[in-house]
C-alpha cells in the first residue's frame, strides 16, 4: 500500500503543469513583494497560498515563483495590500495547470 | 470585415457549455473560448453537480454508459466531528435511484470535456455547423468595448467581434472587473479556498466500503474539527473508481488564524473517520481552488451591461446553505438563461443593456436567486463559529455518552446531553442558535 502524501512537494508532484519542459516561461503572477515587505501586517500569502509559491526567508522577507501556481485564485483574494497582479497563464509561453481529473 | 458572431463566450466550463449547447440548439452563431488545452483543463470543483438540469441539457445522459459523471447520489451523509468522534445524519433512499437523478458525482476535467462533445454535437446538427465554433487552448486577455458597448474580445493580437460578449470565466473573474461589472478588489470575506486530493481505489473494494451498487454514490459533508476551528467544512465524494476528499475554508478566517491548507488537509485526512475510509487509497491528483461563499452581497454590482452578460462563478452564483454546495447547478441554470436571453435579443436585433436585462429578470426568477435570497441567514448561520465548534462538540460528546454501553447505571439521555451542553456551550447560546437555524433553514 502506498503511502499517502502529507508534504506540499509530494502533493505538487501528482500535478500536471503545462510547458514543463520550456525554460523561461512568461510569468502570469507579479507580486510587488517590496509592499510585502514594508507594510503588510500579515504577510498572509505566505501560509494561505496551497500550492505554496509563497515563502519566507530567513529574515522574514516573502519571495514568490510562478512556477508551482495552480491558478487557483487565493492570492488574488487573499492579498488585501494591492501587491498581486494576476493574470491567466498564456497558453503557450506561460506555467499553470492541466488537470487530469479536476 | 467577416461578420460578427451572435456571441462570443468566454470560458468553457459548465455555465458557458450550457450555454453554448442552447445557443446551438436556438440556432444562433457563436464562437466559445477555452484557455486550457481541452474544456475542463482549468477546472476543479469538490464533484457535486446538483439538481435536475443536466437532463435537460443532455437527454438521457443517465442512461448512458459512457456520460461524463461518476456517479449518481442515493446516499448522503452529514458529519459532525470533534478530535475523536463522529456523529452522523445519514439518509438513504431508492426514491433518489429515479431518473432524472438528483445529483451526480463529477471530476470536471472529465465530465466538462464529455459535456463538449455533446455541444459539439449540438453545433454540427445546428443551421450553422461550419460557423459556430469551441475554441481552446486560446486565452482572452480583453473583452473589447466601443462607447461603453462590448463587442468583441482580443486574444493576443487578434481581435473577434461579437454582438455580445458572455464572461463565464469562473470566479477569478477578471474580465468582469475589466468590464466594470465587479469592483477590481474583492473582499477575502466573500470566498473560501477549496482543496482536495483524488485518491483511486479499485472499483469493487470501493462499492464495498461504501456500499455502492451499480452507478450509485456516496455524499459525506464534515463539519467540526475537520478545519480545527478555522471556517469551513469537509466533504468525501465517491467517483466510480477514486474518491474526492477536502476541504473548504474561510479565505478571511483563514488569513486571520493563520491556517495553511494542505496542513488543514493533512489533519483532516488523519481524522479516524476519515483515515478509515481512505485507507489504502492512493492519492493520484492535489487541486485547489477558489470558490464563492453564497454571500449575496458578494455578487458583482451587475450581471449584465451593454452587449455583456456574465454567468455561473464569474457571477459569484453559488450557494451553501447547510444541505448542499450548489454552484455548478447555478452555472448551468445561469449559461442557459443568459443564452436565452441572447437567442431573444438576436431575434430583436436588440443587444442593449435593456435587452440584456431580460437574463437578471429570468435569472431574478429562477431558483437561483429565489433560494439565495431565501437562505442568506442559513448561509451566515454556516459560517458563524458555533456552528463549526461549539455545536459539533456538543454532539460528538453526547453521542459518547448516548452510544456507550457501560456496566453502571445509566443516565437518562436529557441528562447526558445536558451534560454534554455544560462541557461545550451554553443553553441561552444553542437556544439562539437553534432559533436561528428554524428561521433560517
Amino acid at each position: 500500500m502506498k503511502e499517502q502524501p502529507t508534504s506540499i512537494a509530494e502533493r505538487l508532484g501528482l500535478v500536471a503543469y503545462r510547458n514543463q519542459g520550456r525554460s523561461g516561461a512568461r510569468a502570469h503572477i507579479e507580486v510587488d513583494t517590496d509592499i510585502c515587505n514594508s507594510v503588510c501586517p500579515h504577510k498572509c500569502t505566505t501560509y494561505v497560498c496551497p500550492a505554496k509559491c509563497y515563502t519566507l526567508d530567513e529574515v522574514g522577507d516573502v519571495h514568490f515563483q510562478f512556477e508551482d501556481c495552480i491558478e487557483c485564485g487565493t492570492c488574488l483574494y487573499a492579498c488585501d495590500q494591492g501587491a498581486v497582479t494576476w493574470r491567466y497563464p498564456h497558453p503557450e509561453e506561460g506555467r499553470g495547470v492541466n488537470w487530469i481529473l479536476g | 470585415m467577416e461578420e460578427p458572431f451572435d456571441c462570443i463566450i468566454v470560458g468553457g466550463g459548465i455555465a458557458g457549455l450550457s450555454a453554448a449547447m442552447t445557443l446551438a440548439r436556438g440556432g444562433a452563431r457563436f464562437l466559445l473560448i477555452e484557455r486550457g488545452e481541452f474544456c475542463g483543463a482549468k477546472n476543479v470543483s469538490g464533484g457535486v453537480l446538483w439538481g435536475t438540469d443536466l437532463q435537460r441539457l443532455v437527454p438521457g445522459y443517465a442512461d448512458d454508459p459512457d456520460a461524463g459523471f461518476e456517479r449518481f447520489v442515493n446516499h448522503r451523509r452529514l458529519t459532525f466531528l470533534d478530535d475523536d468522534s463522529a456523529f452522523s445524519v445519514d439518509f438513504k433512499s431508492t426514491r433518489f435511484d429515479e431518473k432524472p437523478y438528483g445529483g451526480v458525482t463529477v471530476l470536471r476535467a472529465v465530465f466538462d470535456a464529455w459535456l463538449a462533445g455533446k455541444v459539439q454535437q449540438a453545433i454540427d446538427e445546428s443551421p450553422y455547423p461550419d460557423e459556430s465554433f469551441l475554441a481552446t487552448d486560446v486565452l482572452v486577455e480583453e473583452v473589447l468595448m466601443e462607447d461603453g458597448r462590448a463587442v468583441g474580445i482580443r486574444a493576443g493580437d487578434e481581435e473577434f467581434r461579437a454582438n455580445c460578449v458572455l464572461l463565464a470565466e469562473g470566479v477569478n473573474n477578471l474580465l468582469t472587473r475589466q468590464v466594470g461589472l465587479e469592483n477590481p478588489f474583492v473582499d477575502a470575506d466573500h470566498v473560501a479556498v477549496g482543496v482536495k486530493e483524488v485518491l483511486r481505489m479499485d472499483v469493487d473494494r470501493l462499492a464495498d466500503r461504501f456500499q455502492l451498487c451499480g452507478r450509485s454514490g456516496l455524499t459525506n459533508e464534515f463539519v467540526g474539527a475537520a478545519t480545527k476551528g478555522v471556517e469551513g467544512g469537509g466533504f468525501l465524494y465517491t467517483n466510480r473508481d477514486s474518491l474526492s476528499v477536502g476541504l473548504v475554508i474561510g479565505m478571511k478566517d483563514l488569513r486571520e488564524k493563520g491556517g495553511t491548507p494542505y496542513d488543514l488537509l493533512n489533519h483532516f485526512k488523519a481524522h479516524p473517520a476519515i483515515r478509515d475510509m481512505i485507507q489504502g487509497a492512493e492519492t493520484v491528483e492535489y487541486s485547489a481552488h477558489v470558490v464563492s461563499t453564497g454571500d449575496i452581497r458578494g455578487l458583482p454590482k451587475e450581471l449584465y451591461g451593454d452587449g455583456v452578460l456574465i454567468a455561473g462563478e464569474a457571477a459569484h452564483l453559488l450557494m451553501n446553505a447547510g444541505k448542499a454546495i450548489q454552484g455548478m447547478d447555478y452555472a448551468m441554470r445561469s449559461g442557459m438563461l443568459a443564452a436565452e436571453t441572447v437567442l431573444e435579443a438576436r431575434k430583436a436585433g436588440d443587444f442593449s443593456s435593456a435587452m440584456m436585462s431580460n437574463y437578471r429578470k429570468a435569472l431574478d426568477a429562477s431558483y437561483i436567486m429565489h433560494d439565495m435570497r431565501s437562505f442568506q441567514d442559513a448561509v451566515h448561520l454556516l459560517h458563524s463559529e458555533p456552528m463549526f465548534s461549539n455545536v459539533p462538540n456538543v454532539l460528538c460528546d453526547f453521542g459518547r455518552q448516548f452510544f456507550a454501553v457501560r456496566s453502571e447505571p445509566t443516565p437518562k439521555a436529557l441528562s447526558m446531553m445536558h451534560a454534554a451542553v455544560k462541557r461545550h456551550a451554553s443553553y441561552w447560546d444553542l437556544v439562539k442558535l437553534g432559533i436561528k437555524a428554524a428561521r433560517a433553514l
